[in-house]
């Protein structure tokens, strides 16, 4: 080891001094990142700490004993012994010429330009000059593109820096963006001609050090300086739970802010989380509560809600019992406020009869998979993707359902994993190394010979689990040729090192998904691998931890524990019903007979489940359905009270994301109307003569950690920053391999095998987004995606009408062809008003995780002529 | 001189597989085969070649580093990028002795074993493509490319990319990129090309002319390859003399030439009885040398001694008639149009500098703008990413400085009075 050398937590580390201060720098590390990280700030404009290092804009020039040139310290590997200045006059003067030539060539129009303030290239010149420029001759032209509704690009103001082009490349993935021209008229374009076609992640837009490429969404609006205030937050659209930065003015969110390196997300957003937020100001937004008068919905005071809706359900409990009695919590509230929602329901209602939409995928997975391989087999931290040298992805994209998990799988593919893809993930198609695509209904059925082939070649021993495997393995030996595909997929699960695997929702929403279930479960056993499952709501996993689950009480204590259940009557003053509740599909069937009152907070059944027409009739058929929302949904059509609540970044609580890890979001702007839906339970629950009081979601989440054993060390202070992670227990591990008989997955394929499948898509976030006006045109409307295959076969083309039939019901769309799709399936977004996917597709319940199965929708195509629709 | 890379080259078909089999060709190869590959290396460290691209870093060192570094597959890329105005020597191997570098290719596979090797033509050669398709389909027929090379267990297969025309792709790290798909910039080094290059896997990256040297030196061994020329620079040289001169072309001559050897022996002497001006020695990126220098040995260290450098060996020659403030413009006009863009002194300081010559010419300048030329060029020089923004400033100073005068004339005198030829 060369002198001067040392080791530091594994790390050789380098002794060097930087302007006199002796420091111990990570070997690797450039001078300039390991100036920073020691306090000391070198200019630069092209150093981006999310990208490598580039060392185009020359201004972190510094001087280096010995070294008769200045170097870029953005590049410059670190020596042992080393000495580096980085002010001095020499310096000065070179980075004043460097910005001498970049302003030869910039408009200096900063008086109407947006990132006038907050702009690298200003600050620098006010730094080092030059107060005049010696350029004389005519600077270039080119006009400002404002061709796409969302980003809008000033070129002449590019320096190019091309930590736009780089962060696009090299950490989203999406390579959409790259430099053209030489020389001065070198500048950034789309690859496409005119607008973007590319994510809208609109990571590009805090890479770019000046105003070259600015949000449509805040153009001359208002300047930096004028935001009022910033507030860290957790982003409400997906499991992942991104921090981010929201920026205030006049009690109305200005911008969706990030930066560089905040959070675990390191200050990256998607589409959503960037532009997705004008819903929460929209003009939509429920106002006032409304009750039904005579068939119509009305205005009415919170008084008359409330105490309608108390005496209803003290009626309907008094006569039919508190099983008749049930409640739908939502993985867009808090777990605040589903805590204090199931409490209601449990101590209020004396009823167990509570689930969630959560049901469909998260909630049932994470149950059976926990169940088997022991609490926190799901709490994984997203950034350990990167150390994992395989990956293996299973039902769905991960870049549209949990987009931020996305993107880090592609950036370790990047960096040497190797991903493997079962099924359908169009957004890692330039980053798979195998790839197997069955016949969707067949996915599980892979799965148990991926099992198979998995634990032939790994050393099984003959302890109790392995011996399970083995024998759940003689049993499952696969009797179908293995597909194209399936040979590399299993060498790179074998030969991995550092496993990981990535399970969507697409196989637990099947008849047979727990089979799927128990594979994953198996193969996570056999290969050590980390366990990752999408999850498409903000909060699904704290939902489940809080208990609104009808079997589980918050903590995961199942109903019926008579100590737990004893604790928990203490201290919610009322007695806990102990057998468990109905799940969300026995609760749909049991509507309007054993089930008489439903209480929906913030959440739309109505749209949002399968079989849209049965549920339709079931939630009609209630005696009384309350729908708490920030909007007039579908569902709040046909309810008898409706109750404004809080949107996302009007109120205080926790979200727990797909880590397992508690964040607190926050309330930015002032609520103009609406109650917090704890608040609106709470006032319920007083009116009912059985008060739950709170100050507020701190004195909340005090008696959750109370009550749930998994909050045990949980404090207010370990919320701060990065959030507090859920300790893991994988000790008691039971794995119980299901047995037959087996459950099938149910073909209802019409006469031509095609069925009908949801596509989850990047740019929509449940219903909300029908509401957020940035987003929209990026897929303005519903449309039937299908292979270019398939469209040939049945003589569609493009943009043409189609009507799409089920036994459930129809609805007529657009044809949009789909590169991406491989197999007989024609896709549809449940987004839309009247033309959601689910509500066409038939069910059968899986019998294990009470999934909806939706596998295998048969679906009739018929043209449409223009005049008939 | 005996000639080694050109020989036979004035055969109508030295192309051909069989012409170039018939004057000794791929005997080397046979040679190299027999021998281990760590024994190729040695025998062209020993020959002390160094590259002919411009930079001279001796070739057998850097196979050395890419036998050593880890990673695989590695790869041989052939620098077909001929861009630098005056060169012209690669064009000639490649058309007319298209299998002096196939085989070069293959010794160079053997030693650092590669499977897998690319020529990056530039894309203005159409005529070298044609040949050097061809010259591979046919080394693939005798079995010299593919996946038993001569009957060996050494597999290499051998394609021609080609460029899309960017000066920048002449230099290794772009034309990398370039490989690769993507847009060409220099890359950051370290990591250098032999330990991360092509796909991020070693790559050695040698020049036409360096690897057309490789079978001379098999065949004649290191030794006797190493006294050819001059002792720091060793070799037979292909010299592309272009300009003001009788009989411009291709010379094949030691290294060590002089000028004036050059000029007045092999090149016919001034055109017209005219009088030498300037030259520039190592194509356009290497400083200007007025007339008097001409009895400089044309090789690595004893260009750089009198501040230029041999560079591409693309030796432009001028006349008393030749304006220099246009040669000036001319070479500051090349540089904006061919920076990539990548940093900032290149890509705005040679467009300013283009400029700013520009009104000198057309007799819109003022004195000050010789100071100010002079603070251009300081502020690229030793400021840029990659060699070119350097070579843009040293090549514009050195005529200001060589021609000082004729700048002063042009600025007190309205403009440019010579005819454009």
């Amino acid at each position: 080891m060369p002198r001067g050398s040392g080791m530091s937590d594994g790390v050789t580390t380098i002794t060097m001094t930087i302007d006199g201060r002796e420091l111990e720098v990570p070997e690797g590390t450039r001078v300039l990142r390991a100036a920073r990280a020691a306090g000391i700030s070198i200019p630069s404009l092209c150093d981006y700490e999310l990208v490598e290092p580039f060392g185009a804009c020359r201004m972190c020039l510094v001087e280096v004993e010995g070294m008769p040139r200045l170097q870029t310290a953005c590049t410059l590997l670190p020596a042992n012994g080393m000495t580096v200045i980085t002010e001095s006059e020499v310096l000065t003067k070179a980075r004043r010429d460097v910005l001498e030539l970049l302003l030869i060539n910039h408009p200096l129009d900063c008086p109407f330009c947006d990132k006038s303030g907050e702009c690298d290239l200003q600050h620098m010149v006010l730094k080092y000059g030059p107060t005049t420029g010696r350029y004389t001759e005519e600077k270039r032209l080119v006009p400002a593109d404002h061709s796409d509704h969302l980003l809008a690009r000033t070129m002449e103001r590019c320096i190019a820096c091309e930590r736009c082009v780089r962060i696009c490349d090299e950490v989203q993935g999406a390579s959409a963006l790259t430099m053209v021209g030489r020389g001065g008229d070198t500048r950034m374009e789309p690859f496409s001609p005119d607008a973007f076609d590319c994510e809208y992640c609109g990571n590009c837009l805090p890479a770019c050090p000046v105003g070259a490429i600015l949000s449509t969404l805040e153009m001359h609006n208002y300047r930096p300086w004028q935001i009022d205030r910033e507030v860290e937050t957790v982003c409400g659209h997906c499991g992942v739970g991104c921090r981010l930065v929201v920026q205030v003015r006049d009690e109305s969110i200005a911008r969706i802010a990030s930066h560089p390196g905040l959070g675990f997300n390191r200050g990256l957003l998607c589409a959503l989380g960037r532009f997705g937020h004008e819903y929460v100001g929209s003009e939509d937004r429920l106002s006032t509560p409304l009750i039904r008068r005579e068939g119509d919905l009305e205005e009415c005071s919170w008084e008359e809600a409330i105490s309608f809706v108390a005496e209803r359900l003290l009626r309907i409990r008094e006569i039919h019992g508190g099983v008749a009695i049930a409640g739908v919590a939502s993985p867009r509230c808090t777990n605040e406020d589903n805590y204090v929602f199931q409490k209601f329901l449990r101590v209020g209602c004396a009823s167990n009869n509570i689930d969630s939409l959560s049901r469909l995928g998260f909630a049932a997975a994470q149950h059976y998979l926990e169940s088997m391989l022991g609490s926190g087999i799901t709490a994984n931290q997203i950034s350990s993707i990167n150390g994992c040298d395989a990956i293996l992805v299973v039902g769905g994209d991960p870049t549209a359902i949990n987009p931020i998990l996305g993107t880090t799988i592609r950036q370790a593919a990047r960096h040497g994993a190797r991903v493997g893809v079962l099924g359908h993930a169009p957004g890692l198609e330039r980053f798979t190394a195998a790839e197997v695509v069955p016949e969707y209904v067949e996915e599980p059925a892979v799965l148990e010979a991926l099992l198979v082939e998995v634990a032939a070649a790994s050393e099984l021993t003959d302890g109790a689990i392995d011996r399970k495997i083995s024998a759940y393995v003689e049993e499952m030996r696969p009797s179908c040729p293995p597909p194209d595909g399936f040979v590399d997929l299993v060498d790179l699960l074998v030969t991995a090192a550092a496993p990981a695997i990535v399970l969507g929702p697409e196989l637990v929403q099947r008849s047979d998904g727990y089979r799927a279930l128990a594979s994953v479960a198996g193969l996570t056993r056999v290969l050590g691998a980390r366990l990752f499952l999408l999850a498409e709501g903000p909060n699904e996993q704290g939902l489940v931890d809080v208990g609104c689950v009808p079997d589980r009480l918050p903590g995961g204590v199942p109903v019926g524990d008579t100590s737990a259940g004893k604790k928990l009557a203490e201290m919610w003053r009322g007695s806990v019903p102990e057998t468990p509740g109905l799940s969300l599909m026995e609760l749909v069937e049991a509507a309007g007979r054993d089930v008489r009152a439903l209480y929906v907070m913030g959440e739309n059944p109505a749209f949002k489940l399968p079989n849209g027409s049965h549920v339709h009739g079931a939630l009609s058929a209630l005696e009384l359905l309350v729908v708490q929302d920030i909007f007039l949904t579908e569902t709040g059509l046909l309810a008898d009270v409706v109750l404004p609540a809080l949107a996302w970044s009007e109120r205080d609580g926790t979200f727990t994301n797909i880590e397992r890890r508690v964040q607190r979001t926050k309330r930015a702007v002032a609520p103009r109307f609406g109650r917090a839906d704890w608040k609106i339970v709470c006032d319920l629950a007083a009116a009912m003569g059985h008060p739950m009081d709170y100050a507020g979601p701190d004195q909340i989440l005090e008696e959750l950690i109370q009550a749930s054993p998994l909050y045990e060390c949980l404090s207010h202070g370990s919320l701060d920053g990065d959030g507090w992670l859920v300790r893991r227990d994988l000790q008691p591990q039971e794995l119980e391999f299901p047995t037959g008989p087996w459950i099938q997955a149910v073909r209802r394929e019409g006469r031509n095998g095609v069925s009908l499948g949801i596509e989850r898509s990047l740019f929509h976030s449940g219903t909300t987004s029908r509401h957020a006006p940035a987003l929209r045109p990026i897929c303005p409307e519903a449309t039937a995606k299908l292979s270019s295959s398939l469209a040939n076969e049945l003589a569609l083309r493009d943009g043409e009408l189609v009507r799409l039939s089920t036994p459930q019901g129809s609805v007529t769309v657009p044809v949009q062809i789909d590169l991406s799709i491989r197999d007989r399936r024609v896709l549809l977004c449940n987004h839309y008003e009247g033309k959601g996917v689910l509500g066409l597709l038939d069910y059968t319940v899986d019998p294990v995780t009470k999934a909806p199965g939706l596998e295998a929708c048969g679906v009739r195509i018929e043209k449409v002529e223009v005049e008939e629709a | 001189m005996l000639k080694r890379l050109l020989n036979n080259t004035d055969a109508p078909d030295s192309a051909e597989i069989d012409e170039y089999m018939r004057v000794g060709g791929y005997r080397a190869l046979k040679v190299a085969l027999d021998a281990s590959p760590s024994d190729v290396v040695e025998e062209v460290k020993q020959s002390n070649l160094r590259g002919r691209g411009g930079a001279g870093f001796p070739t057998g060192r850097k196979w050395e580093f890419a036998v050593a570094a880890e990673g695989s597959p590695k790869y041989v890329v052939c620098n077909a990028d001929e861009g630098e105005p005056g060169t012209f020597k690669d064009r000639v191997l490649m058309e007319k002795n298209p299998h002096l570098l196939i085989e070069g290719m293959v010794i160079a596979s053997h030693a650092i074993g590669a499977e897998h090797g690319y020529i990056y033509l530039r894309r203005e050669y159409p005529r070298a493509l044609d040949r050097l398709e061809r010259a591979i389909h046919d080394a693939y027929e005798h079995k010299i490319l593919g996946d038993a090379v001569c009957g060996t267990s050494l597999r290499f297969h051998l394609e021609v990319f080609q460029g899309a025309g960017a000066y920048i792709c002449g230099e290794e790290t772009a034309l990398i990129d370039s490989l690769e798909g993507r847009r060409g910039q220099p890359r950051t080094r370290p990591p250098y090309p032999v330990t991360a290059g092509l796909w991020g896997k070693p790559t050695v990256v040698n020049n036409v002319e360096t690897l057309c040297n490789i079978p001379l030196i098999l065949e004649i061994g290191g030794a006797a390859y190493a006294k050819i020329g001059t002792p720091s620079s060793p070799g037979p040289k292909l010299y592309c003399i272009s300009g003001c001169v009788q009989k411009p072309g291709v010379y094949e001559l030691p290294m060590g030439t002089t000028l004036r050897e050059l000029i007045f022996d092999h090149a016919g002497g001034m055109r017209n009885g005219h009088r030498l001006k300037a030259v520039i020695p190592g194509g356009l990126s290497v400083p200007v040398v007025p007339a008097d220098a001409i009895d400089c040995p044309m090789d690595f260290d004893s260009l750089s001694e009198i501040g230029s450098s041999l560079g591409s060996a693309g030796v432009i020659v001028m006349d008393e008639t030749v304006c220099m403030v246009r040669v000036a413009h001319r070479a500051a006009h090349f540089y904006e149009v061919e920076s990539c863009g990548k940093c900032v002194p290149c890509r705005e300081g040679t467009g300013w500098l283009g400029k700013v010559l520009a009104r000198i010419l057309v007799g819109n300048a003022e004195p000050a703008d010789l100071s100010l030329i002079d603070g251009i060029a300081g502020a690229i020089y030793g400021n840029t990413f990659c060699p070119l923004g350097d070579s843009a400033a040293e090549v514009v100073t050195s005529i200001v400085k060589h021609f000082r005068d004729e700048f002063a004339e042009h600025i007190e005198g309205g403009g440019c009075r010579a005819e454009v030829a």
